[in-house]
């Protein structure tokens, strides 16, 4: 990462002419149906959306406000799903700039960013869980799977350590496609959460070990399940610390091509109706919209109906951007309130394509008292598999 | 500000909805007004209902608190700039929305935005056609407030005109109810001139200065569902004048219209041309961009016929490019905000009603305060009703740059006297346009004893309307 020249930073923060449209703009001709999640599902103070965050930024920035752990809680108070920069007609991108701004201040008190990036360094999972558990799931699915081939599936803490059907069911897919693919011994961390939250040295450390562990597999192509981990291999990695990737795929990219080359057979799911949600990663960062839609749709006897709104004005989860640890009780609330949304479709299972979307929509669902399911696309494009 | 002033507006809304927070001060210190200093209040609360902003005004107004009510927070000419250690009112909670659907009016919260409103008008085929260039930001309430308008309201006028009545929270915290409603056995609201004086008028474009408005009713119509766009081209500015007022004269229907002279329109399409799908065009010196919309197909094709017919009989010409008010009209909900984003600029903006047969005169000054101060600008602008044209100039700055702010600021001061002198009127009245005019002195001063017979105490939105 470049040195962050302050005076930039400062005329990129004053693009934002706070006309307010970051906070709950319904324009349906144009597919908004609220931008802040946060703002929706908090006090709904100034604060809590894009154009007082900008302010509070630049207050910090200069001195206007001390810099202490209160006075900072805007900034974190965001899961960066940049649904602003989705409305936002200034020149610059909200949510990357907040990112920035996370970086630059990254002395302000931030316990949780702190643990994690600790936890990540010590440990290869910002969970702070046993590394060495990582292939469990593996040896459970009882497949002979090495650690070097040209094909590497880069499972991805959550769904190494914490959603392993995401990782199994990832696996088995490749497997019944005959894919020859690798699963490293010890995998690091992408280092997403770090980057998002203001460490961004120890990312670029992070990014040099990742980097190097995928050298050792000999990997030409990497899979991965967590829209997380893909924009940060494929994008972060080469625009912020410019380290070359060998090509880098989400699984339902990878996916659309096997059922594309028919090295998947599908059968008939029983008339279920499912609903998806976009990943803030995979879609707004990513653009990748349309591929776990037509795998679904591939899926024979599945009936997708779309949630409002989706796509690129997608609500978010509630989980990314560090949200989830610095303030656990909003992200789950923001996760309930998606869930409304998905209950208003009739659907019985909402299809997701992020472990740590699926994570926190699932806690989301404990606390509405939610009876759909919330599955991976993986999960049931593995049910179909014959 | 005092703790138990503090304590007893937590008692009323709750701890969550009451904020001293330096953060949360520090961000209601400014709104989208550009060009005007921060002020820091002392205290923001979120009340959720009439009652509750009624019990927090009767504590302000004991403790002589100065109040400024705030919903979306969009407006740019200072309206919502509180006072130091004051009181902000955060409106934005009161989000209901009644249809009374055989009156053909609804009834909103003073926190629902124009976009929530058209989303929900839309499943009953109905709108409110004033679509404020800021509609996905700003509240009908705060709208009204400021007596607004938008795209959209060259058919029905500017919102005053489709208001039925408002209920309003008075200094004291007394809730009074204007138009039919004021009846609490009337069916709902259908006539605004109820009881006498139009108190409802006295309360449009108050800014809040005699009281908070927390739910406005207001008329709602079918929605129009055929449109038809075209762009038409004058040599001078009074055949593009003409062209407008004769439209209205022989009802045509022109939801939205918009006079381009050559520069202007140059510097429009160079923001926003490639986006709408404008094709390079041979632009006459002044371009009508209109978009005529009826209700059923025969009444748009008479209105198409007619249109071009007063455009030849003034020696106009149909330009083809309906690229331009089509984009104008799609976008309407926020065209201003993304045209005016583009090159990355900060504004001033003087919005102000003109005489459509005197368009020239504005644009005229804006030229010449723009050339006078070396500045930057444009301005654009919608026929309002049949007889106003309501012009919306920028001036440019840099917002890294004080030196050239300043000179803004100023350039706008003189730019309100100079288009004064042009018979053009404010649609809300603030100060620069009435300072030290001596013709305005006997209103203003009627004003003054209003203020002085509903709010003794001075609390609501000092200086704001006016000066007062």
């Amino acid at each position: 990462m470049t040195e962050i020249d302050l005076d930039d930073l400062r005329e990129e923060l004053l693009q934002c002419r706070r006309c307010g449209i970051c906070r709950n703009s319904v324009y349906e001709a144009k597919g908004f149906d609220g931008i802040c999640p946060i703002w929706r599902n908090t006090s709904g103070f100034e604060t809590s959306f894009m154009r007082g965050k900008i302010q509070v930024a630049l207050a910090l920035l200069d001195g206007t406000l001390e810099r202490t752990a209160e006075n900072a809680e805007s900034l974190y108070q965001c899961a960066l799903c940049g649904n602003c920069t989705q409305i936002c007609a200034a020149e610059f991108h909200p949510a990357h700039i907040m990112e920035t701004v996370r970086y630059v201040l990254n002395e302000l008190p931030n316990e949780s960013r702190d643990k994690i990036a600790e936890s990540i360094k010590s440990v290869d999972n910002p969970y702070n869980e046993d590394p060495s558990s990582r292939r469990v799931w593996l040896e459970e699915l009882g497949l002979n799977v090495p650690t070097s081939s040209e094909i590497l599936y880069f499972v991805g803490c959550t769904s190494g350590l914490r959603i392993q059907n995401i990782a199994k069911n990832t696996a088995l897919i490749l497997n019944a496609a005959k894919t020859d693919f690798a699963v490293m011994e010890n995998e690091p961390c992408c280092g997403s959460v770090m980057m998002r939250t203001g460490r961004m040295e120890e990312a670029r450390e992070n990014a040099e070990k990742v980097v190097d562990a995928i050298k050792a597999t000999g990997a030409k192509k990497v899979i991965v399940s967590c829209a997380g981990c893909l924009k940060t291999l494929r994008k972060d990695y080469s625009e912020k610390f410019g380290i070359e990737m060998p090509e880098i795929l989400h699984i339902v990219e990878y996916s659309k091509e096997l059922l594309a080359e028919n090295k998947l057979k599908l059968k008939s799911l029983d008339n279920i109706k499912v609903t998806y949600h976009d990943p803030c990663h995979l879609g707004r960062e990513m653009e990748i919209y349309e591929e776990p839609r037509e795998i679904i749709q591939a899926i024979p006897g599945v009936n997708l109906v779309e949630v409002n709104p989706n796509r690129n004005t997608a609500i978010c989860c509630g989980a990314g951007g560090g949200l989830r640890s610095y303030d656990s009780d909003l992200s789950r609330k923001i996760a309930a309130d998606r869930m409304k949304a998905f209950e208003e479709t009739g659907a019985k299972t909402v299809v997701s394509a992020c472990p740590f979307c699926e994570t926190n929509l699932i806690a989301g669902s404990k606390l509405l008292d939610s009876d759909i399911e919330v599955v991976d696309v993986v999960d049931l494009l593995r049910r179909a598999i014959e | 500000m005092d703790p138990s002033f503090v304590q007893a507006l937590v008692d009323i809304v709750g701890e969550e909805f009451v904020s001293t927070r330096a953060d949360v001060l520090l961000t209601y210190s400014v709104s989208a007004s550009i060009g005007y200093d921060r002020v820091v209040p002392g205290t923001v609360v979120r009340p959720a209902s009439t009652e509750e902003v009624s019990q927090i005004l009767k504590l302000a107004n004991k403790h002589k608190i100065p109040v400024t009510p705030r919903s979306g927070g969009s407006s740019l000419q200072g309206e919502v700039i509180p006072q130091e250690d004051g009181l902000v009112i955060d409106l934005l909670r009161l989000d209901s929305v009644q249809l009374f659907k055989d009156l053909r009016s609804v009834r909103v919260g003073a926190g629902v935005t124009f976009g929530v409103l058209d989303k929900y008008l839309n499943q009953h085929k109905l709108w409110v056609p004033v679509y404020p260039d800021s509609s996905l930001v700003c509240t009908v309430a705060g709208n009204v407030a400021v007596n607004g308008a938008g795209p959209g309201s060259g058919v029905q006028g500017c919102i005053a005109e489709l208001v039925l009545g408002l209920e309003v929270v008075l200094p004291n915290g007394e809730v009074i109810q204007t138009g039919t409603e004021a009846n609490p056995n009337a069916p709902g609201p259908f006539l605004r001139y109820a009881f006498g004086p139009d108190i409802t008028g006295l309360l449009i474009g108050s800014l809040g200065a005699f009281g908070i408005i927390t739910a406005v009713s207001i008329k709602t119509f079918k929605r129009m569902e055929h449109f038809y766009y075209q762009s038409y081209g004058f040599d001078t500015a009074e055949g593009a004048e003409r062209f407008l007022s004769e439209l209205r004269h022989n009802d045509v229907s022109i939801p939205m219209a918009a006079i381009y002279e050559g520069r202007i329109l140059e510097f429009f399409l160079d923001m926003i041309g490639e986006e709408y799908g404008i094709p390079q065009t041979e632009w006459p010196p002044f371009t009508v961009s209109a978009t005529i919309g009826r209700i059923r197909k025969d009444q748009l094709d008479s209105d198409i016929k007619m249109a071009e017919s007063i455009c030849m009989e003034l020696d106009g010409r149909v330009v083809g490019v309906p690229e331009l008010p089509q984009g104008e009209w799609e976008d309407r909900m926020w065209t201003f905000v993304r045209s005016s984003y583009v090159h990355g600029w900060w504004w001033m903006m003087l919005y102000h009603h003109q005489a459509p047969t005197n368009w020239h005169r504005s644009v005229e000054e804006i030229w010449n305060v723009m050339d006078k101060y070396g500045i930057l600008g444009q301005t654009a602008g919608f026929l309002t009703g049949g007889r106003s044209y309501n012009f919306y100039p920028q001036l440019y700055f840099d917002p890294v740059d004080r030196e050239e702010e300043e000179k803004v600021r100023e350039a706008h001061r003189e730019l309100s006297q100079r288009l004064f002198k042009t018979g053009a009127v404010p649609f809300k009245l603030a100060r620069y346009w009435v300072e030290d005019v001596e013709e305005m002195k006997p209103y203003l001063q009627f004003i003054k004893n209003l203020k002085q017979n509903i709010d003794p105490n001075g609390i609501m939105n000092p200086g704001i309307l006016g000066g007062i």
